[in-house]
């Protein structure tokens, strides 16, 4: 009788959702991992099967590679000014100034405008208004647009990734803030722990959960990187800028070799899903009840 | 207390960059957006008076669809929808293919999604790669008769209908060159590499600092401005077809194949003279048609679809611009160095997996309705602005640039030639283009990674 209940309970609750989710996941993720053992074309009637043919192709593709290690340095430039940024706005605006809700709001805002429509704009903002400023001041560092320079276009990319991102998680460090517990926060008071030692041994154990959100988000963000890469600088100049992601779909649709396409974006995947699992489980080892 | 202050001093300021910066973006970002397809246009008028054409009521109520990949017409084609239907009683939906998708990615989702459009708008190179399975053969009908030449044979197979001829070689503006010059200028006197470097000369002794301006996008390096070399071969696609192939068996060594090193010769020379010559990867497209326009350059790598560019940047359609072939080198009698480079670059594929017969009759009549009606004929050219590849069509173009080309078809100075190349040609080699037009790669290292291009092509 009672197990009769719970396959009725599960067939309601979970059934849907569990449906939809090997419906839009796991399904596709699968017949994913099948198209990388054929020389899919991304038309063809047939699909050839040609084993791990595809993963050879990934070893040779130097080009992947070059753009694995640039998304590799991104990730970390992104990841620490992100969280660094994030963190401290986010302390600066828990201490009850004047006006923090319209400063969470103002921080929040980039990143409600969507990563295309900011690379777009950012790209204006670089290539012309920089550097019609750099004509009218004489200084060096604008006058030549930031995006025609390897380095510097790496740069500006990272600074407009960070700029959109830090909003978001400025957001959940506020809420971590905010749920700090006020009697701890007195008793070490009155144990005299201030300034930085406050903060080391109280506030920052106490906000590792906030910590393991915004970094397991940062880091997958800024992995999959693609709106912003694409339409600011669209890997120009000569292709220094290209990202993993962007180079994945530029070989299964611009070279139209899908099977090592998705060879490359299920080892993307892989490695990002690797990385975010030790991510996670570190921080979660570090986190303290109050 | 202090503390405090301090924190919202700093909070202050880091809002204000941030919503200042947000703030010019915005205002910069949206108010110079110079390709706006609604923005009204003066317009030609069409005489719909006369028809002739000879319309099939069993087609009555039939819906087909067309992709478009040529963003610039889509208002000219929905009009061009509109009136067929009005005309036969078929409904045509035009679906543009936005900005950032590519016309094959497009066609190819649509067609994994089972829902492919009837028509599609495709460059050769997409035409060639869907044929074989997804195209319907055009074969038998009657307009190939009216393209001889321009029309794209496939294992002896016609899939696809050259919708327009397009273009490109170096742009002159007629009437800068001659105020710089104080001189009548005769463009059919610059006839070599040299010559045209003696003319850049003699306007940089005239005033005009830098008279070229060379785009640094990927498409325009890599594909019109690298495709050179194979297209020059003969002057034939054909040849193109054939130089590709040994270069890809390694029968033929680029670094002694003439015209690789012929065309970096003249690439060199725009770049010497590039008005960009600073900062050459930051220079900015619709800048340089402004600078074509004004006069701070007399010269500009591109083709006839840069006219509205043109326009935009103040130019009147009965302003003399025209254009000079790509000089390969000193020779007069090299054909390369007199025609210009002109093919039917878009071609439309009529679906033959998932439409039905009666969508199959209906696209072929729209097709042949654009080449044999009075008023198909006239929004070709008038209305969408192309180059009509058929010889019955008697409008002509409107814009200078359209009408130079057809001009120079007419006296049989153009080559047409186009290499068909893989997909991501334009992509790859753009940006090995992009790194020799900065300078950051030698010759070696250019005709190296053209090799290595080829080399790794199955």
């Amino acid at each position: 009788m009672k197990s009769n209940k719970r396959g009725k309970d599960f067939c309601i609750f979970a059934l849907p959702g569990m449906f939809c989710f090997f419906a839009v996941v796991i399904v596709p993720f699968i017949y994913g991992v099948y198209l990388t053992l054929t020389d899919w074309n991304g038309v063809a009637k047939v699909k050839n099967f040609i084993g791990l043919k595809n993963f050879g192709g990934v070893m040779k593709d130097t080009q992947f590679w070059t753009s694995l290690l640039l998304t590799f340095k991104y990730v970390i430039a992104v990841v620490i000014l992100v969280n660094l940024i994030a963190f401290i706005i986010a302390y600066l605006l828990t201490r009850g100034i004047k006006g923090q809700n319209f400063f969470r709001a103002g921080f929040f805002t980039p990143n409600l405008i969507g990563g295309i429509v900011l690379g777009y704009i950012w790209q204006f903002v670089f290539s012309r208004v920089f550097v019609s400023v750099g004509e009218s001041t004489g200084w060096n560092l604008f006058g030549v647009s930031w995006l025609s320079d390897p380095t510097k276009a790496f740069i500006a990319l990272v600074a407009v990734s960070v700029w959109q991102l830090s909003g978001y998680m400025i957001l959940i460090y506020v809420a971590g803030f905010m749920g700090l517990s006020e009697d701890v926060m007195e008793a070490a008071s009155i144990d005299g722990a201030t300034g930085w030692r406050k903060m080391k041994s109280i506030v920052m154990p106490l906000m590792m959960s906030s910590v393991t959100i915004c970094l397991f988000l940062t880091l997958s963000r800024a992995f999959m990187v693609y709106d912003v890469n694409l339409s600011l600088t669209a890997g120009a100049p000569y292709g220094t800028t290209e990202m993993a992601a962007m180079h994945v779909y530029e070989k299964a649709f611009t070279s139209r070799q899908f099977g090592l396409g998705q060879a490359e974006a299920l080892l993307l995947f892989i490695i990002v899903a690797c990385i975010s699992g030790i991510q996670v489980y570190l921080t979660k080892r570090k986190e303290v009840e109050a | 207390m202090r503390k405090k202050a301090a924190a919202r001093f700093i909070v202050l300021g880091l809002a204000g960059v941030l919503s200042a910066s947000m703030l010019t973006g915005c205002r910069f970002g949206f108010a110079s957006d110079p390709d706006d397809p609604n923005e009204a246009k003066k317009e030609e008028p069409i005489d719909t008076s006369v028809d002739t054409y000879p319309y099939d009521s069993s087609l009555e109520g039939t819906e087909i669809t067309l992709l478009n990949s040529k963003a610039e017409i889509q208002v000219a084609l929905d009009k061009m929808g509109a009136e067929y239907e009005k005309k036969s009683g078929v409904h045509v939906e035009v679906m543009p293919v936005t900005d950032g998708d590519s016309p094959y990615t497009k066609v190819v989702s649509l067609y994994n999604s089972g829902n492919p459009p009837t028509m599609a708008i495709l460059d050769t190179t997409d035409v060639v790669a869907l044929a074989g399975e997804k195209a319907l053969d055009l074969s038998g009908e009657p307009w190939i008769g009216e393209a001889p030449g321009y029309v794209t044979e496939i294992d002896g197979k016609v899939y696809s209908l050259p919708l327009c001829i397009e273009g490109r070689g170096i742009i002159y503006n007629k009437s800068v060159i001659e105020k710089t010059l104080g001189e009548a200028f005769d463009p059919a006197s610059i006839q070599t590499q040299e010559a045209f470097a003696k003319l850049l000369d003699r306007l940089v002794d005239a005033g005009m600092e830098k008279p070229v301006s060379l785009a640094k996008e990927d498409w325009s390096l890599g594909a019109h401005q690298l495709q050179y070399i194979y297209e020059t071969y003969d002057g034939t696609s054909e040849g193109a077809q054939q130089v590709i192939e040994e270069i890809k068996d390694g029968k033929l060594d680029l670094e002694t194949y003439g015209r690789m090193d012929q065309f970096t010769d003249m690439f060199d020379i725009l770049k010497q003279y590039n008005v960009a010559k600073g900062n050459p990867l930051g220079a900015d497209y619709d800048e340089m048609a402004i600078d074509l326009a004004d006069g701070k350059t007399a010269f500009w790598f591109n083709g006839n679809w840069a006219w509205p560019n043109i326009a935009e940047a103040g130019a009147e359609s009965d302003d003399p611009y025209g254009f000079l072939p790509y000089y390969m080198n000193n020779d007069e009698n090299d054909f390369a160095n007199s025609r210009i480079q002109a093919s039917p670059s878009k071609q439309v594929m009529v679906d033959g997996q998932y439409a039905d017969a009666k969508q199959q009759a209906a696209a072929k009549d729209f097709l042949k309705w654009i080449v044999y009606s009075e008023t198909g004929q006239q929004m070709l050219v008038k209305t969408c602005n192309l180059i009509p590849p058929f010889q019955n069509n008697p409008y002509e173009p409107l814009d200078p640039l359209s009408r130079d080309i057809y001009e120079k078809m007419r006296k049989d100075e153009v080559f047409n030639a186009s290499a068909i190349v893989p997909n991501d040609h334009w992509a790859v080699l753009g940006a090995a283009m992009q790194k020799y037009l900065a300078d950051r790669s030698d010759r070696e290292e250019l005709t190296a990674a053209v090799q290595d291009y080829w080399a790794e092509q199955e």
